[in-house]
């Protein structure tokens, strides 16, 4: 039932050449946390040891009455720079195609990932003493489905798709979030407004 | 008095009772399941939690849930589910939950009590229940048994009838005051609004983006994608303010001022649809005393009562009325019983919707096109039923004009002071006690009830005051067919149909029922030809009476059934006068008022509880039911009670520290968030939390109820401050704070 064990050999199947990422909408984020529920549901990820692949971030700006909150669903961004990867000392982070992953037969549970990883991707299973983080469902996209995440997003906030599609969508920045120069994740943010 | 240490030492609940051996009992027959893998299968089916009941694809592989998505097909969820429902398996298949029937064995009962249970046979165990029902009420009367239950499934509303057994829920708390207020101003109650299409929209604390109840959210999402103008009223800034052109923080119980402005203003300007007014509703009749019955609410004065600037009001009023079609959605527990001035507040929306001619107009509020199921009783009429006690626990026929549901706010009173010692046998159902204003009052009367049997799911709180407990399925595990309201512009009707197996011994709401009215009542569970009705017949005759398939195996294998239809809009509405009732003449032939008039909330700041008191559901579980849900408790996480960081500062809380809340009636510990987003005089908490029960491993000792703030009510205190539909006032309490 738990696929956070290797996920080497499964991955096989993923279309190498094929790039993905996320395409995220703040406006039309109601903080549901369905897609941090499917997630979990799907990959089967332990609960109760605060290990959350994906999670819904909240943050607020400007004082009563004229308050601002922006919600942003996030999880590994599978960067293309992922300094994840470089700084493994156990050479557990790998990647095929563009999805990063980390193979927990390999996997020491130092946490350097993770002290490296700006959006807190990579965490630590006090129980297992690995460190996993979002696949990409990529177990479910070589079925030719979507990432759970993806699939139960009920207003359509979290999108997920080929690069090539989502890439020059909306912008790479969002307040609050690390400078994406250095890491270049695959994710953009939609800034349209609502039409008027 | 009670005191912060009482208040902590019933947080932390007893100690743990060793579950063990069911635990592996649990593994294996998982492991049993598993043993014959094949292949994936997609089951078309429906969630339970809500009763939006959207649609659902569900894989399932090698016997287990793998996932469970929205069907894409549905309108209602378009093709996805909230968190409760994408995580519905873990409910099903919680380690925690009820597997056999039990009974007690340790006399004394209480959430504090091991009430040493033993494991009996379900012949056993209906035997008892039935045996012990019999013999109250042959020596006490029908009037000595209560059931507290939905009146759903149709199958206990039949055994209750049978008995002659007061059935008591939970609308006070809900939407009950809505339903009368609908039925008697509109002619039928209905929660279908056409937003996407609407031009304006006003929103009075209506918080579904929040809730993620999707058949609505949904609605609210196209209607900002169309671009409507969409004005909320919430002292609350919400995920539902983010879909909002403006938010207005108003005064707690404050909307009710805001929209007797707004009434005051389009009748006024004469902003309102005159068509519609004069075809379809009594404005004619009336209309001199609606001029003058609303000549006083200004939008000056509401600016007094609502703190929303009077120059906002009349625009935001010339804009309602002028735009059309214009919309003023209420949904069940937004307003509709939060406080004890629920039944002008709904009325003024009434009003609202009325004056804007949007009534089963598109853009307004509709009436659902559904494809109508037949009842059990139409299949298999029952001989008359015996009449019910003519005086109820809870006191509901002392407010005459209130619908026909029952008031979990005053049952504690009712139980203990008004008829102490009457109800000597229960039937719980499909609530839990936190769900009840001040739970320990019910949980004291709950002591000293002499039988109680409960149908559940998970060992939930109240199962410790049972005598016998009956193991239910869940929704995962049922079938039905279930034609929805929500969002029913043309009619949609969906099957719901086990996944798996039902696990261990648990045993269906329709098995129960049946089988303890054969023992109890067996007239009313025979048919014609004299053989026992049973559940799966009822299901094919539903099917096939209402043109859906020839059977319901059929049905199971379509998975849903949509029928297009034109939209045709309603021209005359079924209240008493065949029209829309801006004033309702039944309310003055009663003696209540025909008009909404200002009232204020119940309990307003004082200086010993300086603060009004908000309450909220969180989206990610549903009331009381999902704490025990590994995924979702991780995604609510502690209890946290809102403040604003100016209040905080004044009490010397700290973001993440411990804060102590209490009412008059009770206190509560919490941790405290500090944020921007609620009004500096309110304190707002989450509800479902406070679960006590040792066996729920993941929800038992997390957080308190809300619950333990709200006063329970007294029916002669409905009576007399004028709460005549009976609203529970959820929300109408003020409280102190400190750090804890």
């Amino acid at each position: 039932m738990n696929n956070c064990g290797r996920l080497g050999a499964a991955a096989e199947g993923v279309p190498a050449m094929t790039s993905y990422g996320w395409l995220f909408d703040p406006k039309r984020c109601i903080e549901c946390s369905a897609c941090e529920a499917a997630c979990k549901q799907w990959n089967q990820v332990e609960t109760g040891v605060n290990v959350r692949w994906r999670r819904v971030l909240r943050r607020e700006s400007g004082a009563f009455p004229n308050v601002q909150v922006t919600a942003i669903s996030m999880a590994c961004n599978h960067c293309e720079n992922a300094f994840c990867q470089k700084v493994c000392p156990a050479r557990a982070v790998w990647r095929r195609g563009s999805m990063v992953l980390i193979d927990s037969e390999k996997c020491v549970g130092c946490g350097q990932c993770y002290a490296f990883c700006p959006y807190g991707a990579p965490q630590f299973n006090p129980v297992t003493r690995k460190t996993t983080k979002c696949t990409m469902c990529f177990d479910r996209v070589e079925q030719g489905l979507q990432p759970a995440c993806a699939t139960a997003c009920p207003t359509g906030a979290l999108k997920w798709g080929e690069w090539k599609d989502i890439e020059n969508r909306g912008s790479d920045r969002m307040p609050g979030m690390a400078h994406p120069r250095q890491m270049q994740p695959r994710i953009r943010f939609v800034t349209e407004p609502w039409r008027a | 008095m009670i005191s912060r240490r009482t208040v902590l030492q019933n947080a932390g609940a007893a100690a743990a009772l060793s579950f063990a051996p069911w635990r592996e009992a649990f593994a294996a027959h998982f492991e049993q399941s598993r043993s014959a893998p094949y292949p994936p299968e997609s089951i078309v089916t429906a969630c339970g939690f809500c009763d939006s009941a959207c649609g659902m694809r569900a894989t399932v592989q090698d016997g287990a849930i793998r996932f469970l998505q929205g069907l894409p097909e549905d309108p209602h969820n378009e093709g996805r589910l909230c968190a409760k429902g994408t995580t519905a398996a873990w409910v099903k298949n919680d380690p925690d939950r009820l597997k056999f029937p039990m009974k007690r064995t340790n006399p004394r009962k209480g959430i504090e009590e091991d009430p040493g249970w033993v494991r009996i046979s379900w012949t056993e165990a209906l035997d008892t229940v039935a045996a012990r029902f019999a013999e109250i009420r042959e020596r006490y009367g029908p009037e000595a048994l209560l059931a507290i239950s939905r009146s759903s499934p149709a199958w206990f509303a039949r055994l209750f009838s049978a008995l002659g057994m007061e059935r008591v829920d939970h609308n006070d708390l809900c939407y009950g005051v809505d339903i009368v207020m609908q039925q008697r101003t509109i002619g039928a109650h209905s929660f279908a609004w056409d937003l996407e299409n609407a031009k304006c929209i006003v929103l009075f604390g209506w918080d579904f983006m929040a809730r993620a109840k999707l058949s609505l959210a949904n609605r609210l999402l196209h209607a900002r994608e169309n671009g409507a103008r969409i004005i909320n009223f919430n002292p609350l800034y919400t995920p539902t303010a983010r879909f909002c052109d403006e938010w207005h923080p108003v005064r707690p119980g404050g909307d009710l001022a805001v929209a007797l402005a707004m009434i005051h203003v389009l009748l006024k300007e004469n902003l309102f649809d005159r068509d519609f007014a004069e075809k379809y509703t009594n404005f004619p009749q009336y209309e001199a005393e609606l001029r003058t019955h609303f000549e006083k609410y200004t939008p000056e004065w509401a600016e007094t009562e609502s703190d929303v600037p009077a120059p906002v009001i009349r625009r935001i009023a010339r804009e309602y009325g002028t735009s059309r079609p214009a919309v003023a959605p209420l949904h069940k527990k937004t307003l509709a019983a939060n406080y004890e001035n629920a039944a002008p507040m709904c009325h003024a929306i009434a009003i609202l919707n009325i004056l804007a001619g949007n009534i089963d107009r598109p853009g307004g509020h509709y009436f659902p096109r559904t494809i109508s199921i037949p009842a059990l009783d139409t299949i298999y009429p029952p001989p008359a039923y015996p009449r019910l006690p003519s005086k109820r626990v809870d006191g509901r026929e002392k407010l005459p004009l209130a619908g026909s549901y029952g008031m979990f706010s005053t049952l504690a009173d009712g139980m203990t002071r008004v008829y102490p010692d009457r109800v000597k046998g229960i039937f719980w159902s499909g609530y839990h006690l936190n769900s009840f204003p001040q739970p320990r009052l019910l949980a004291e009367a709950l002591k000293k009830v002499e039988f109680m049997v409960i149908v559940e799911i998970l060992p939930m709180d109240a199962v410790y005051f049972a005598d016998i407990v009956l193991p239910n399925t869940m929704f995962l595990e049922g079938s039905d067919v279930l034609s929805r309201t929500y969002n029913a512009k043309s009619p949609f009707v969906v099957v719901r149909q086990p996944l798996t197996a039902a696990p261990f011994e648990t045993r269906s709401s329709a098995f129960i029922a049946i089988e303890l009215g054969k023992r109890l009542a067996p007239e009313y569970f025979r048919k014609a030809d004299g053989t026992w009705i049973s559940s799966s017949e009822l299901l094919d005759e539903q099917v096939r009476r209402a043109g859906i398939a020839e059977n319901f195996a059929e049905f199971r294998k379509m998975g849903f059934l949509a029928r297009e239809q034109p939209f045709t809009p309603r021209t005359t509405f079924a209240t008493a006068t065949g029209k829309c009732q801006i004033y309702v003449p039944e309310f003055a032939a009663r003696g209540y008022e025909p008009l909404p008039s200002w009232r204020p909330k119940r309990e307003s700041p004082s200086p010993q509880f300086p603060y009004y008191l908000i309450t909220y559901l969180p989206g990610e579980h549903k009331r009381n039911s999902t704490q025990n849900n590994p995924i979702l408790m991780e995604i609510s996480g502690p209890m946290r009670v809102q403040i604003h960081p100016s209040t905080a500062r004044k009490h010397g809380i700290r973001d993440g520290g411990p804060i102590w809340v209490r009412s008059r009636v009770g206190g509560i510990t919490a941790l405290a968030q500090l944020t921007e987003t609620v009004r500096p005089d309110v304190v707002v908490v989450p509800h479902g939390y406070g679960h006590k029960s040792p066996w729920l491993s993941v929800a038992r000792g997390i957080g308190e109820s809300d619950n333990d703030l709200i006063p329970a009510l007294r029916i002669e205190a409905l009576q007399e401050s004028g709460n005549w539909l009976g609203s529970g006032c959820i929300m109408d309490a003020v409280v102190a704070i400190e750090p804890a």
